[in-house]
């Protein structure tokens, strides 16, 4: 019984330093990059990856309870939230941005795109009645 | 005796590593809160607002396995669920902010340059 106690301390115990790491990782990545939109990478890793593995860990000491089934809702809410509060937060910074050439390659807007593909297909129609 | 040791052993190494861990993760929610405060862009304090709700969490789940209260862990979820819904409601409003202002700048520019100024108004 004292050994199933000793690992199991030592698999939670590096579980949660994993999660402290991927933490400690993420801030890295805020201070360092230069952007917002290179910053929000960084910041989701956290949200899924670190809480992850931390909350694993804590499952792993808490052993089996109604506690560790709220830490599994936890994470797979967390799995769920943090794409959508990302792509939430990037769609803010592309629409308010008035200079966003100048950090990040900029597409034309679909309509364009769509137009001129239009116009191509009907060049093209055009051609094949002549020939 | 021997398994009475064992759990003296165990009760005082838990302790410690959740003090541990608490006092790296309240370190590193400052570094997240200098982030905030110096963020250029308002997607970046957000940004790091996110993030610091993300580190309470498992503050919060730790300190529920070191007290041994069951019930901080359903704070927790309600937690995850606030933060959650203040940073789709932050950035909505912020949005809706931002082409309010927008609208009443080129009312102002087409006002002050006659009628001509609303050519390419409509996008």
């Amino acid at each position: 019984m004292e050994i199933i106690e000793w690992i199991r301390f030592i698999i939670g115990a590096a579980l949660l330093l994993c999660g402290l790491l991927i933490f400690l990782i993420e801030l890295y990545g805020i201070f360092h990059l230069k952007y917002v939109l290179n910053r929000m990478h960084a910041a989701a890793m956290g949200d899924t990856l670190g809480i992850s593995f931390s909350l694993v860990g804590l499952m792993i000491f808490s052993g089996w309870n109604f506690t560790t089934l709220k830490m599994a809702l936890i994470v797979v809410f967390l799995w769920f939230a943090s794409p959508v509060s990302s792509h939430l937060l990037a769609r803010l910074e592309a629409a308010t941005n008035e200079n966003l050439e100048e950090y990040c390659q900029v597409y034309p807007e679909l309509d364009v795109l769509e137009k001129e593909l239009k116009e191509k297909r009907e060049n093209q129609e055009k051609e094949e009645e002549i020939s | 005796m021997n398994l009475l040791e064992n759990i003296s052993i165990f009760d005082k190494i838990y302790p410690g590593m959740f003090i541990t861990v608490l006092i790296i993760l309240a370190i590193m929610l400052f570094a997240c809160l200098i982030r905030a405060v110096k963020g250029p862009r308002i997607a970046d304090r957000i940004v790091a607002i996110n993030m610091m709700g993300t580190m309470v969490m498992v503050m919060i789940a730790v300190l529920s396995l070191l007290l041994r209260e069951g019930y901080l862990v359903d704070i927790c979820l309600i937690y995850a669920m606030v933060s959650f819904l203040a940073v789709i409601v932050i950035s909505k409003v912020y949005l809706g902010v931002y082409k309010e202002k927008r609208q009443e700048n080129e009312e102002e520019m087409s006002q002050m340059t006659g009628e001509g100024g609303d050519s390419d108004g409509n996008y």
